[in-house]
This record gives C-alpha cells, sequence and structure tokens, in this order.
C-alpha cells in the first residue's frame, strides 16, 4: 500500500482543476467562425486539459512522497533458531595452550569470535539469540535475525571476562529464550565454555523440565586449554572421579542424561573449533520459516517522471500552436 | 528576441526540465556529526527500589532510554553494556538506531538485577571502568545510576580519574525520598526488604579514619581510632545520591541530569559542551539533503503559470511563425 510521507501536500490537490479555467493553446485574436469545428472545443483542447490534470496531479502526489513502506515478507529458508550461550569468565582470554595470548597465538575468545563472525556470515537464515553466563546468567540479546545486532553481541565478546562459570544457570536462561515464533523442531543451544561447574541439583532438575518442554537440542563446544582433563576420558582405576575434581567430564554425563538430542564437541585449537562449528552448522540446517526485512521504497521519481513526460507533452504543443492564419486557398485556375 | 512564443512556451519547457530533475533526485552533499553512544545501566540490586511512580528505577530507566533512543537520529549507534561490582560489561557494541531498534529496545527490557554478577556496587570504580569501555568504543558515554555506593566509600573518597574521557552524561535514576530496597530469596523471589542489620553503614575499616574521628562516640586513638559511629546508619534505605553524582561527573568531563527531566533533557546534555570530556568523539557520516521537492515546487509553480501565460497571439502572422 503506497503511503505518503508528507500527507498535507495533499490538500493542494485542488490546484488540479486549473486547466479547466483557460485553454492551453492560444485562442486566435481573429474570429472566423468557419474554421470552428461544430462550435464545440476540439479534442486537442480536452486532451491537453487531461494531460494538464494529470500533470499537475503527479506533481502534487511527488511532493508529497509516496512510499511503498517496507517492512518484512515470510521467507522459506534452511537454518535453525539458535541461542550461542558463551562462557564470559576471564579464563576464556587465555590462549589454548593456558597462558596470555602473545604474538601468533590466539585467545579462546578471540578465535570463537573470529569462527562465530564466519559462522553468521554463511548462515543468514537463523534467528540467533545470544546468551552469556559467568556467576549470573545475563541475556545479551533475544532470538533475532539482525545480523548487526549479533555481529555486535559478538564482537562485544572482546572484552575481559568475570570471574566464575556457573553452567547451570547458564543453560537454564538458554533453553528459556525460545519463543513462540521459534517452531520446535528447529531449536537448538551452542553452549561455547571451556570449562564447566558443578550444577546443583536443584537447577538440574529445573534444567531436566525445561529441555523436556521446549524439546531443544544441546551442542557443546568444549575448548579444551593444554592440560585440562577431557570430557570424554574416563579416569584410571584409581583416580578421583567426583563432580567436583571433574566437572567437565560429569557435566557430559549430565547432558546425556537430560533426553535431548545432545552432541559434545572437544577443541583443543581453533582449527578444531572450526570443524566443530562447521559440524554444528550441518547439523542444525532445516527448512525453517523466517521474516526477510523488506525495505522501503521511494516511489516519489515515478510521479516526478510521469509529470515531465506531461510538461513535455503540453510544451511541444505550444510548440506546434499556430496563430490561425486565413488557409490560403488553391490557386484557383483561371481559364479564360 | 522575446516572441509571445516562447514567452509562452517557456513555463511547459521549465516545468518539463524542472519535473525531470526531481525525478533524477538530486541532493546536496551534506554531512552530519553524530556521536555513537555507550549506555551502561547499573543492575545492582539498589535499583530494584520502586520510587518512580510505582515503577522500578530500571524499569524507569528503561522508559526514558527507550525513548531518548527512538528520538535519535538514524546513523547514531547505541551500544549496551551493564554495571555491577566494579566494573562494566558490554553486552553489545554500538547498533544503528533505525535498523536495529527493536534489538535495543528488547534488550533494555530484558536488563534484569538478576544479570549482576556479584552484589557489590562501586559506583566511581565502574564509572571509571565505563569511561574506559567508552572511549575504546569512541562513543560518549551515558551512565545509569541512582549513585548508591555500596559498601560505603572509604573516608578518603572516590578515586581521582586519570585518563581520557569521551565524555557524556550522568542519568540520575531515584527519588529523593530513602526508600527501602527489595530482597530477594535464592530462587529470586521477593522477600521483603533489607534492614538496617543486612547491610554495611560505614567503609571498612582499613585506610586513614574519617577527620572527625575525634569527635565520634567510642573513639580511642590506638583501640577504636575510627570511633562506633559507623555501626548503624540508613544505608538499608536508597535515594538519588545527586550530590555524589556531580561530584563525579565534573571530575571526568561528564553533565549529571536527573532521568526524571526527560529524552529531550538527555539529548541536550549529550550534546552539551560540557559533556565533552577531553574530546567528544564524533562520526562524521553523509547526509544527503534531498533536492527533488524543491525542483517538483518549481515545476508545479511553472506549469501552473503555463496556464496563465497571455494567450492571445496578437501579433501578426509573420511574427507568429516558426520564430523559435
Amino acid at each position: 500500500m503506497i503511503a505518503f510521507a508528507h500527507p498535507l501536500a495533499l490538500l493542494a490537490l485542488p490546484l488540479a482543476l486549473t486547466p479547466f479555467l483557460r485553454r492551453w493553446l492560444a485562442s486566435a485574436p481573429v474570429p472566423r467562425l468557419d474554421l470552428r469545428t461544430g462550435g464545440e472545443a476540439p479534442w486537442t483542447d480536452r486532451l491537453l486539459k487531461a494531460v494538464g490534470v494529470v500533470g499537475i496531479t503527479a506533481l502534487i502526489l511527488g511532493l508529497a512522497k509516496p512510499h511503498l513502506p517496507g517492512g518484512t515478507r515470510p521467507h522459506q529458508g534452511h537454518g535453525a533458531n539458535l541461542v550461542l550461550l558463551i562462557d564470559r569468565s576471564f579464563s576464556m582470554d587465555d590462549s589454548f595452550a593456558g597462558r596470555a595470548p602473545n604474538g601468533d597465538e590466539e585467545s579462546k575468545s578471540a578465535a570463537a569470535r573470529r569462527l562465530l563472525f564466519e559462522f553468521i556470515e554463511k548462515r543468514p537464515d537463523d534467528r540467533i539469540g545470544v546468551a552469556g553466563f559467568s556467576t549470573a546468567p545475563m541475556q545479551v540479546l533475544a532470538l533475532t535475525q539482525s545480523r548487526s545486532a549479533i555481529a555486535a553481541a559478538i564482537a562485544a565478546l572482546g572484552e575481559r571476562g568475570l570471574s566464575q562459570t556457573d553452567v547451570g544457570r547458564g543453560l537454564a536462561m538458554a533453553m528459556d529464550m525460545f519463543d513462540e515464533a521459534a517452531a520446535p523442531d528447529s531449536r537448538a543451544v551452542v553452549m561455547v565454555s571451556d570449562g564447566a561447574g558443578v550444577i546443583a541439583r536443584e537447577t538440574q532438575e529445573a534444567l531436566q523440565a525445561l529441555a523436556r518442554r521446549n524439546g531443544v537440542r544441546l551442542y557443546w563446544l568444549y575448548l579444551r586449554t593444554a592440560g585440562a582433563k577431557g570430557i570424554f576420558e574416563i579416569p584410571r582405576p584409581g583416580e578421583a572421579d567426583t563432580p567436583q575434581l571433574r566437572p567437565e567430564r560429569h557435566l557430559h554425563i549430565f547432558l546425556q542424561r537430560l533426553g535431548v538430542p545432545y552432541r559434545a564437541f572437544e577443541a583443543d585449537s581453533p582449527e578444531a573449533v572450526d570443524e566443530a562449528i562447521q559440524a554444528i552448522g550441518d547439523l542444525e540446517s532445516r527448512p525453517i520459516l523466517t521474516l526477510r526485512p523488506l525495505p522501503r521504497r521511494d516511489l516519489a521519481w515515478i510521479f516526478y517522471g510521469l509529470a515531465a513526460l506531461m510538461a513535455g507533452v503540453l510544451a511541444a504543443a505550444r510548440r506546434l500552436e499556430r496563430a490561425y492564419a486565413p488557409r490560403s486557398s488553391a490557386p484557383t485556375e483561371i481559364r479564360p | 528576441m522575446r516572441s509571445p512564443v516562447s514567452a509562452r512556451l517557456a513555463p511547459p519547457l521549465a516545468a518539463a526540465a524542472f519535473a525531470l530533475t526531481a525525478a533524477l533526485g538530486p541532493s546536496l552533499p551534506l554531512q552530519r556529526d553524530l556521536r555513537d553512544a555507550l549506555i551502561t545501566v547499573d543492575v545492582t540490586r539498589s535499583m530494584n527500589v520502586r520510587d518512580m511512580n510505582g515503577l522500578s528505577r530500571l524499569e524507569a530507566a528503561h522508559a526514558a532510554l527507550r525513548l531518548w533512543i527512538a528520538d535519535q537520529p538514524c546513523g547514531t549507534r547505541v551500544g549496551l553494556a551493564i554495571f555491577t561490582e566494579r566494573r562494566s560489561l558490554t553486552l553489545f557494541e554500538p547498533v544503528e538506531v533505525c535498523a536495529d531498534f527493536a534489538t535495543l529496545s528488547a534488550a533494555l527490557a530484558a536488563l534484569d538485577w538478576r544479570m549482576a554478577w556479584e552484589g557489590d556496587s562501586m559506583i566511581s570504580r565502574g564509572l571509571d571502568h565505563a569511561l574506559k569501555r567508552a572511549e575504546e568504543l569512541k562513543a560518549g558515554l551515558i551512565f545509569v545510576t541512582d549513585g548508591h555506593e555500596a559498601p560505603p566509600l572509604p573516608y578518603s573518597g572516590p578515586n581521582r580519574f586519570a585518563g581520557e574521557s569521551p565524555g557524556g552524561v550522568i542519568l540520575g535514576v531515584g527519588g529523593d525520598t530513602p526508600s527501602p530496597i527489595p530482597k530477594f530469596d535464592d530462587l529470586g523471589r521477593e522477600a521483603g526488604f533489607y534492614g538496617p542489620h543486612d547491610v554495611q553503614h560505614a567503609p571498612a575499616r582499613v585506610g586513614p579514619p574519617p577527620a572527625d574521628a575525634e569527635s565520634r562516640p567510642g573513639f580511642h586513638p590506638r583501640n577504636n581510632p575510627y570511633g562506633e559511629a559507623d555501626l548503624e546508619g540508613a544505608e538499608h534505605l536508597s535515594a538519588l545520591r545527586a550530590d555524589h553524582l556531580q561530584e563525579l561527573a565534573a571530575g571526568r568531563g561528564l553533565v549529571f541530569l536527573r532521568l526524571s527531566e526527560g529524552p529531550q533533557a538527555l539529548s541536550a546534555a549529550f550534546a552539551a559542551p560540557k559533556a565533552a570530556g577531553t574530546g567528544a568523539r564524533m562520526r562524521r557520516i553523509p547526509a544527503p539533503f534531498d533536492l527533488s521537492p524543491f525542483f517538483g515546487a518549481l515545476a508545479l509553480l511553472a506549469l501552473l503559470v503555463g496556464w496563465f501565460a497571455p494567450s492571445g497571439l496578437r501579433s501578426s502572422p509573420s511574427a507568429s511563425g516558426d520564430s523559435s
């Protein structure tokens, strides 16, 4: 539907009646009644009046700035509703070797940031939300399609992190972020962390309930620091195996028991992170209905162009107008 | 030579030319200086006090900032950060206000005291951290707080600010009457209010004692150099500490403003020279000035004049011929 940015200009529309006040073409000063066609205005007059009305109307409509007001249109794409749950503890600022990054080393958070940028770049149809967690979970960005907003939220991960890691409440927040617009079969939480913590029993129960209700799929991208125990490593007999000493392994076991599709990736280098993100991308690609933004489109130029055409016709008519000269009759041959 | 015919022909020709120019969309290549903003919102417990006409301070801040953002010219970028403990944390870097208004508004609405990773509220240190962060992002700072320091500042007062200040506004939120601070239990359910025994009423007893310590009850130069006046107080109630915030603002090239003064006042304060810090960072963006309405209006005028052009061809047929 066409909308007007300056609707007040439309008040000038009665000016379009001006052509009915005067003739466009000159009237001959010397009346020659015998040249008139039956006492009514010739067809050229009526045509030029119509051209004038159209031209003036088009100009006034153009001045009112007509446009198509944009919005969104549904789009069938391939992707998923993803919540990126990102560890904001300060250990993420260390390199994969577990020390402050120097020279050509990349910190874990910088690697994650760079690869996530690439990830969102390649997947235009995803709706992505971002949540962070340290001691407290925080919702950074509700599920959105705005690439600029997602990029700004990922860029902000470059700031130095906070203190501790409370995985349980972070997961609960991420699972709770899916709204009605997220189809139940395309919801996924991607948790990126370099450690885990013990999840309290109440939180465990809450998580189980949430997972059952929301039906999310869960991915854990574990950024393993050199020297840290892996999540898949089964302790040797005699070695302590408690959630306090091996929180990552026990978190993995807990997530497996959660009753939702779950997959863990262990990455100990930026390349491994890249592979894991690719794999998640391949798994989370199913048809989803999303909205594509439709920009506002300006229509004024069409009206101005039409007006220019009409004014050109009127100018041509003036250029061609002639005063009525007595039509010189064909020389009469006088035969003697 | 101006023959009557060219006088009659000029208006429609001019109208055609003007309308064509308007259709091509000419514009003046003007530029506009915009200042990005980093909004840092205090999410400590005292922001839950409901003394903003029934709204909590956080809710009132959300409502006012949303209006302010809606007021900014397209192209301005606004980022969002939260403050608690002694530092700020950027949620997202500045985004363009028109394209991402929904994001900004939703993120403001989602601000919550539960995001606070610790309970302390060291405002002067958080403010300094936020200033540093805003400077990195080349944006002005809008720091939204009630000025309630918890624990109270040491007797020596806040740290002096050293470094580059990008300037901006401290937006004071809260009422003038001290009001109780809601308290929440482990599961986030509201459970009454903080009482006088829940909070610390004076700075920790480290560093130099207060200047008037000698006159305080229980003072002893060796055994009790701080006196006993710091055992009770009204720190469990919270009001807008305007004086404290004014002082902080003055030392950092910022302007103090109350949230209740409205979005226009915020825009004015943010643009004021006093809020420029050690040099406001402006971003120059092209802001083409559309000239097509101007040409469209000229075309309309010419076309209307055309209908009233002198109509009589009073000259002799020879002059009215193909002279032009």
